[in-house]
């Protein structure tokens, strides 16, 4: 009777509609849009000082000691009397830097051994990576850190090496997850049944349909990355070459008892507005992207 | 079936938040219960029968759900004018739920004696001794074997049977006037429905409760109800005595119903006759009756205007501009 | 006897775990670490001379018997000495680790209560201004840097540029006073900045909670929200908060504490491990390491045990 015909009716969204309703929520969400243009202004500058537009001039002694605010300096010189302001705008391409090379990379790799593992789950793969998994969050992110940078000496980038090497185990673990569901279902089942090799499927089939996950995590691991390389900065554990918003904060602790803070209020402030935008615009991506929130 | 109304429900309407906006789950129904009586809203799923039975003590989920107008009187008061904590002494004392899945409607991590002891010792002001004696009496009056011991077990440790029999258990527990069963034997394996539905029906007429039965099953209508309320998108189509319905169905979507039941020597499963099309979405309702477009007596009258509920001879109602005789 | 034979074999199963992070970070450190040789030796050393230097470091020996000497150390508890001070490890650790969980447990329990009480009353408005203002604040809090809450809050504390109250660095756990007037504005740092994460938690564990058919049931017989709220959702809840309070205090007894007494001059086992990472002192270093991983093995267990008890449907098997 007509009860099937009311099970034909509730047939899954395609994964093409997914996107485009995805699309269509996040249009409508006026704080994630204004997020996504916090985040886009940000990259701008970031883009600029990568092309040589602006905020050339940050290692320059241009001004004197702790210049006061002016049509020069909008945010004043620092205790050598470099510019606080281009120091700041410049340090935002540090960030990108640090958070786009850590994000892409940690995800990719937390979705491919995550897919790996759980493709093959109950498998002795499956068995190291989750012993791997246990291993790298059972060790202090710091200690880490010291000692990926102890093992690569003065390499500019071990900073980058450590945090993508603590960083990939959440992506892999949710992924894990999700491929083991994922596993279960008609499709990757019948891909198997009609002799599609497993490199395939996980490629074709699986890691697309864990896409959305990748996403928000790459917009949280982003967040992560530029919050621990300014406390690594400050450290003296960070950034070796050019300059970062941790190391601005780490020059303005000398300067706190002289009453000067321009360094901390310009480092913190760019700080911030980057992590809340890419924070705002994680959860605008998690509602539009979550299929059971609807509306 | 001569009595007063215990439960009168007057145009219920409830609607909920749903990605186009706002769709109508219940449309303005309106029926009454009687004393002692068993009623049954039946209807495929999505027609609105159980947010109605959750509506009665305003336990729909608020948001999405809202509802928007309406009365549910118990002897004269209206429960949905209540404040909430007036209510919440009613609930599980005045009027009791039993829902469908035994394995989630219990909470897994309190021992089956703690959630008895707990509605015992709210409503009935019992001490914690007094509610323990009193759950080992029910357990063992809804039929659960080894009441001493299951008493301190966990619901993961019963049976789906089992569990079901708790909750009735519970429900029964403070004599409440009116029981309302959502699909309370779906879940349970064929021959568990028929003990449950039976320890059920026993049950309410030792304690003489009036209950409304929600189910999409007909032959647990046919067995166990006094009258029939068959709801299709949000209204009532039709409501008759059991015997009525099935003898001589008034509603086109009635008939289509009884008709698809299968019964035996039936010659093949595949003349089976079938209500055609499917249910409309609640999101796009078309005008006037709802069944119009599955409906074999369909007219243009029908398209335009709401068939209002119109009484049959026989004391039922019927809403449908062009009914079987 | 049940429990205890449970928790020797959860024992047995952390062992590879505790393998691994001590493998990975003795051939970190110490297989690719510094070689000390020549920060040792005098100008124009001889062969000799470096040879028995290379001897009595351990230089010579092959990496598995440096490892398997690692792991003794580990298991006796003896870690040497320390490169740059001379002090005996485990007395060091001794010393510094109180100081480290008499700093950080007041701001980490504080945090998580303030956190499931506000989780609690934003779910229980959900979706309604209280729940959107609590929520909002909470992705503020969560976007300000632990750095720059602790240099705030000391300029606005400890500093005659605020309200200049308490000191700006130092410990001390004499009496009382002494130590309300230390540990004040780091607990209230670590609070302010555990705060956003801990509500936002809670509240969608509880949020996920609230949404199960036993929550609908226990309405239905007329609990009341504030004993459905207490008693039966967070009894509910309790397995993954547990899981979250279990696996964050090996973290923050390092982690979080690392960077507040190196702002705050607190002599505890973040300041050491710090000393010790920028100098690269590995006797301390290897013991930090690998009693964590020993920390975290027994944080496995003791969630474990836990479980079993908030939790019938877990059982020990």
């Amino acid at each position: 009777m007509s009860r099937s015909a009311a099970r034909d009716a509730g047939d899954s969204p395609g994964h093409d509609t997914l996107w485009r309703l995805a699309a269509h929520k996040l249009l409508r969400d006026r704080a994630g849009l204004l997020a996504l243009a916090v985040v886009g202004i940000y990259l701008l500058a970031a883009i600029g000082v990568w092309l040589g537009w602006w905020a050339q001039e940050w290692a320059l002694i241009t001004g004197s000691k702790w210049g006061p605010v002016s049509a020069e300096h909008w945010f004043g010189t620092n205790i050598i009397g470099q510019d606080i302001f281009q120091r700041g705008i410049y340090s935002t391409a540090t960030a990108f830097q640090v958070g786009l090379l850590v994000a892409v990379l940690a995800v990719a790799i937390g979705a491919l051994l995550g897919a790996v593992a759980g493709f093959l789950a109950g498998g002795w793969v499956d068995e190291v990576v989750l012993w791997l998994l246990g291993v790298i969050d059972a060790v202090p992110f710091y200690l880490m850190v010291a000692a990926i940078a102890f093992a690569l000496a003065d390499y500019p980038y071990s900073m980058h090496v450590a945090m993508v090497s603590t960083f990939w185990t959440g992506t892999a673990r949710l992924v894990r997850g999700e491929v083991i569901k994922l596993r279960g279902l008609e499709f990757v089942e019948a891909a198997r049944a009609i002799g599609v090799p497993g490199v395939t499927i996980i490629f074709r089939h699986v890691l697309p349909n864990t896409f959305h996950i990748l996403l928000v995590k790459f917009t949280l691991v982003f967040v992560d990355a530029i919050k621990s390389e300014v406390v690594l900065s400050f450290l003296g554990l960070g950034v070796k070459e050019g300059m970062s918003w941790g190391l601005m904060l780490s020059e303005s602790t000398l300067e706190f008892l002289a009453g000067q803070f321009n360094n901390l209020i310009v480092a913190s402030s760019l700080l911030f507005g980057l992590v809340f935008a890419f924070n705002m615009l994680a959860d605008a991506l998690q509602d539009a992207l979550d299929p059971r929130r609807a509306a | 079936m001569a009595g007063t109304a215990l439960l009168s429900v007057r145009n219920l309407t409830v609607e909920f938040d749903g990605r186009a906006g706002r769709l109508r789950a219940v449309d303005a129904i309106s029926f009454d219960v009687l004393a002692e009586e068993t009623l049954a809203l039946v209807g495929e799923s999505g027609c609105g029968k159980t947010v109605t039975g959750l509506s009665l003590l305003r336990l729909v989920p608020q948001p999405p759900g809202h509802i928007v107008a309406g009365e549910v009187l118990l002897d004269g008061e209206d429960l949905l004018a209540l404040p909430e904590r007036a209510l919440r002494r009613l609930r599980g004392r005045d009027i009791a739920m039993i829902f469908q899945e035994p394995m989630t409607a219990l909470n897994p991590v309190f021992s089956i004696g703690a959630q008895l002891g707990t509605v015992l010792r709210r409503h009935q002001g019992l001490s914690r001794r007094a509610a323990r004696a009193r759950a080992l009496e029910l357990l063992e009056q809804v039929g659960i074997p080894e009441p001493a011991r299951r008493i301190d077990e966990y619901p993961h440790q019963l049976s789906g049977g089992q569990r079901q029999r708790v909750m009735i258990a519970m429900a029964l527990s403070c004599g409440p006037r009116l029981l309302v069963a959502d699909e309370p034997t779906t879940a349970l394996d064929v021959t568990t429905q028929a003990q449950v539905l039976a320890e059920i029906g026993r049950l309410q007429r030792e304690l003489r409760m009036a209950m409304i039965l929600v189910t999409h099953d007909l032959g647990i209508v046919a067995e166990s109800c006094d009258r029939a309320a068959v709801m299709y998108c949000g209204r009532i189509v039709e409501m008759r005595t059991t015997a009525a319905l099935f003898s001589t169905p008034h509603h086109p979507y009635t008939v289509g119903l009884l008709e698809a039941i299968p019964r035996i020597r039936e010659e093949r499963l595949a003349d089976l006759p079938v209500i055609p099309g499917r249910v409309p979405d609640l999101a796009q309702l078309p005008a006037g009756c709802h069944f119009a477009a599955r409906c074999p007596r369909a007219t243009d009258l029908c398209r335009e205007v709401v068939p209002a509920p119109l009484p049959t001879a026989d004391g039922g109602l019927v809403a449908c501009h062009h009914p079987y005789p | 006897m049940d429990v205890l034979r449970f928790a020797l074999r959860k024992l047995l199963a952390g062992v590879p775990l505790i393998l691994g992070v001590t493998l990975l970070s003795f051939t970190l450190m110490v297989h690719f670490g510094p070689d000390r040789t020549f920060e040792l030796l005098g100008k124009n050393p001889t062969t000799e001379q470096i040879a028995e230097l290379r001897h009595q470091l351990g230089y010579d020996q092959p990496f598995l018997l440096r490892y398997g000497q690692y792991l003794r150390e580990l298991l006796t508890l003896d870690f040497g000495h320390s490169d740059a001070t001379g002090e005996k490890v485990a007395s060091l650790l001794a010393r510094s680790i109180p100081v480290s969980l008499a700093l950080v447990l007041p701001g980490f329990v504080l945090g998580n209560l303030l956190g499931v009480a506000l989780a609690l009353l934003a779910a229980s408005c959900r979706g309604r201004w209280p729940d959107r203002l609590i929520m909002a604040a909470a992705v503020f809090g969560m976007s300000i840097s632990f750095l720059v809450v602790i240099f705030v809050f000391q300029i606005w504390f400890c500093t005659s540029h605020g309200l200049d109250l308490f000191p700006v660095r130092g410990w001390g756990m004499a009496d009382v006073p002494d130590y309300l007037r230390h540990v004040t504005v780091p607990t209230l740092a670590v609070v302010f900045v555990a705060l956003g994460y801990n509500t936002r938690f809670y509240r969608a564990v509880i949020v996920e909670e609230m949404e199960r058919d036993h929550v609908r049931t226990a309405r239905a017989f007329g609990s009341p929200p504030l004993r459905l709220f207490c008693r039966d959702i967070l009894k509910n809840c309790a397995i993954p908060i547990i899981t979250r309070i279990t696996f964050t205090i090996p973290a923050i007894v390092i982690g979080g504490a690392l960077l507040l007494e190196t702002s705050f001059g607190i002599p505890g086992a973040g300041k050491v491990t710090y000393e010790a990472i920028i100098s690269g002192d590995q006797p301390v270093l290897k013991a930090v390491v690998g009693l964590t991983a020993m920390l975290f093995v027994a944080a496995l267990l003791v969630a474990d045990i836990l479980y079993r008890v908030v939790d019938p449907r877990v059982s020990l098997e």
